[in-house]
């Protein structure tokens, strides 16, 4: 891999990412429960349907809300140079892009209730082909970032 | 400010059509439906005050739209029940084409498309039917370099020596006899009959059946290969409607090019607005040693959604492609001399990816026809001669300012990409990957669907890191 990029995200991110990695378990613990439910109406439903959801309910349960955060938060670097702007995420496939400023069209900041919870915000950067985001940043950082990336994107600004 | 115009009349017509066109699928179950229980008196009474009804709302349609040139900007105001007002600033404007179809023609119309950059096909601006002179000085006005005010004589084939390229006779049929759609158009009729096989009565389907199997195996290969080759004449024909009459002219800020026989179409592409240069090799062209070269250009091309790109030339030999751009595209003849290959050891994971597809329909068919397995010799020689193509055409090369992507998507593909097309650039890899050091790079390029995306896989990690480099000396 190429020199990763310097900046990492907030420590909050892992927080943030666990809970709503937590809410998200809602969805396989309800599968589950409705097919267990089914299970013991109807007969023609195996057993091992149900044993095999709750496996997988399980594993969900220790590795989306306890393992990935921690990774991805460990992986995730950024960094803004005058003419550039160099992410770097992934936990199982990394991937490394490389911005030019010039190409930047617009950029945003977002707030999930999640995120404004824990005082952070999204940092959104579209080019005209796509997107990239920098998830996690702290609040006042996220709207300094764009403010800089904006004012940095206008100088050189050719059209499409 | 100019006075609003409205469209010829012929523009009713293809209001009317295009609401058929639209309500079509609705139709055409309801005909069906209605053609099995014996009630084609009500259809046909149904149709004919629907017709009515959409020629009343077509004329409407053509009485609100109305639109406007004026020195920096196009207007137009349209909408039957809500009223739109769109506003197109002349430096949005990508291109603007002139399409003549076999209606316009006899009465000296055109259809006018406006194009702007972006993937909303309905920001984009049509005039369904204007005079043909009105067409043209559009296209002056809206030009980057306009004179305003200048009638519409200023006609692009009146200034001469200009750099140009025409199509002869020999190249179309070339080009047509290499296209490759018999496959397309035996896929299309193949698709047409299955849809239509309900219709047929079933008392004709068994005879022909019957008579079709009691034939010696001989006269059916014979009628197979008669259908090939009219399809394959079908295609050569087609290519001549479409690509006849190919001209390309080169301008100090744009390109020009008309083609057609029957619709002919004008279009022109500024300079500014070219993002890439591609040269395809088809698979029935590479043996030749023939390809195509178009350029990717941002902007949603109306009605085209077959074409991604914009074909520059039709049909050239590879050797001259070098002279075409000489020619015609002097800033994009910067194709580097040498290509630098993906390594060796991503061998493997060419030969997995294209043998994913062939290992699932053998297992199905292994399941449910086993006696069909001996074909799966023929697939996964296919497969795996592709596998080899692919591994051996991924490459890339820098020279200088310049980006050159070379990849096989069935075709062969090499793209030009100027360091300031690029929007962005992004190394991928897998956790296998970075044990051998390999890594996929995607390079961002902005084009008609909004963004394309070249990958090249399994790419050396130090040549990425090149790449990526390249990219940070802006």
């Amino acid at each position: 891999m190429r020199q990763p990029p310097k900046q990492r995200i907030a420590m909050g991110a892992i927080k943030a990412w666990r809970l709503k990695a937590l809410i998200l378990l809602i969805i396989p613990v309800v599968i589950t429960g409705i097919v267990m439910v089914l299970t013991f109406i109807f007969d023609f439903i195996p057993y091992l349907v149900s044993i095999l959801l709750i496996v997988i309910t399980v594993v969900d349960a220790i590795v989306s809300p306890f393992l990935i955060p921690k990774l991805r938060w460990r992986r995730w670097r950024y960094e803004i140079l005058d003419e550039e702007i160099y992410v770097q995420h992934g936990v199982l496939v990394v991937s490394q892009t490389l911005i030019p400023m010039v190409r930047v069209q617009h950029v945003d900041t977002k707030q999930g209730p999640i995120l404004k919870n824990y005082q952070l915000a999204t940092l959104t950067i579209t080019t005209a082909a796509t997107t990239h985001e920098i998830p996690a940043l702290p609040e006042k950082e996220a709207a300094d970032l764009r403010d800089l990336i904006s004012d940095l994107a206008r100088v050189g600004q050719d059209d499409v | 400010m100019s006075d609003y115009k409205r469209l010829h009349p012929l523009a009713i017509l293809f209001n009317v059509f295009n609401l058929f066109k639209s309500s079509f699928y609705f139709l055409f179950t309801i005909i069906v439906l209605s053609i099995g229980d014996g009630f084609i008196l009500y259809t046909l009474l149904g149709l004919s005050v629907l017709t009515i009804v959409f020629a009343v709302i077509g004329f409407l349609i053509w009485r609100r739209f109305e639109y406007s040139v004026s020195s920096d900007q196009i207007h137009i105001k349209q909408g039957l029940l809500i009223r739109k007002d769109r506003y197109i600033s002349k430096h949005r404007i990508q291109s603007i084409d002139l399409t003549q179809s076999i209606f316009h023609r006899p009465l000296g119309l055109t259809r006018v498309d406006v194009e702007t950059a972006g993937s909303d096909k309905k920001v984009d601006a049509a005039l369904s039917a204007v005079q043909l002179s009105e067409g043209k000085w559009i296209q002056n006005v809206m030009k980057s370099r306009a004179n305003v005010g200048q009638d519409a004589s200023i006609d692009h084939h009146e200034s001469v020596q200009r750099p140009n390229r025409n199509i002869t006779n020999k190249e179309l049929f070339i080009a047509g006899s290499t296209s490759g759609s018999v496959g397309v158009i035996l896929g299309l009729i193949g698709l047409l009959f299955s849809q239509i096989e309900n219709i047929i009565p079933e008392k004709f389907y068994s005879m022909t059946t019957t008579w079709f199997l009691s034939q010696a195996i001989e006269t059916i290969i014979l009628i197979a290969l008669v259908i090939v080759v009219l399809l394959w004449l079908l295609g050569i024909l087609g290519t001549f409607i479409k690509y006849g009459q190919f001209q390309i002219t080169r301008y100090d800020n744009e390109l020009f090019i008309t083609r057609g026989l029957l619709e002919k179409k004008q279009m022109t592409i500024p300079l500014k607005r070219i993002q890439a240069v591609g040269i395809e090799e088809g698979l029935t062209r590479q043996p030749f040693g023939l390809a195509t070269i178009y350029v990717v250009i941002a902007g949603g091309e109306i009605g085209q959604t077959a074409d991604a790109h914009t074909l520059l030339f039709p049909i050239i030999r590879k050797s001259k492609v070098q002279n075409f751009l000489n020619e015609i595209l002097l800033e994009y003849n910067h194709f580097p001399s040498d290509m630098v290959n993906v390594p060796k050891r991503s061998i493997p994971y060419y030969m997995v990816r294209v043998s994913i597809l062939p290992v699932i329909l053998f297992v199905v068919s292994y399941i449910f026809y086993p006696q069909l397995l001996w074909m799966f010799f023929i697939i996964f020689s296919i497969a795996w001669l592709l596998g080899i193509a692919n591994y051996r055409n991924s490459s890339y090369g820098i020279n200088g300012r310049y980006l050159a992507i070379q990849l096989r998507r069935l075709s062969k593909e090499t793209v030009l990409v100027p360091r300031r097309r690029v929007q962005s650039i992004e190394n991928k890899q897998h956790v296998l990957h970075r044990k051998q050091a390999l890594g996929q790079v995607i390079v961002s390029l902005l084009s008609k669907q909004s963004g394309s995306h070249l990958t090249v896989k399994e790419l050396e990690q130090d040549d990425i890191n090149k790449m990526l480099d390249w990219l940070s000396k802006y």
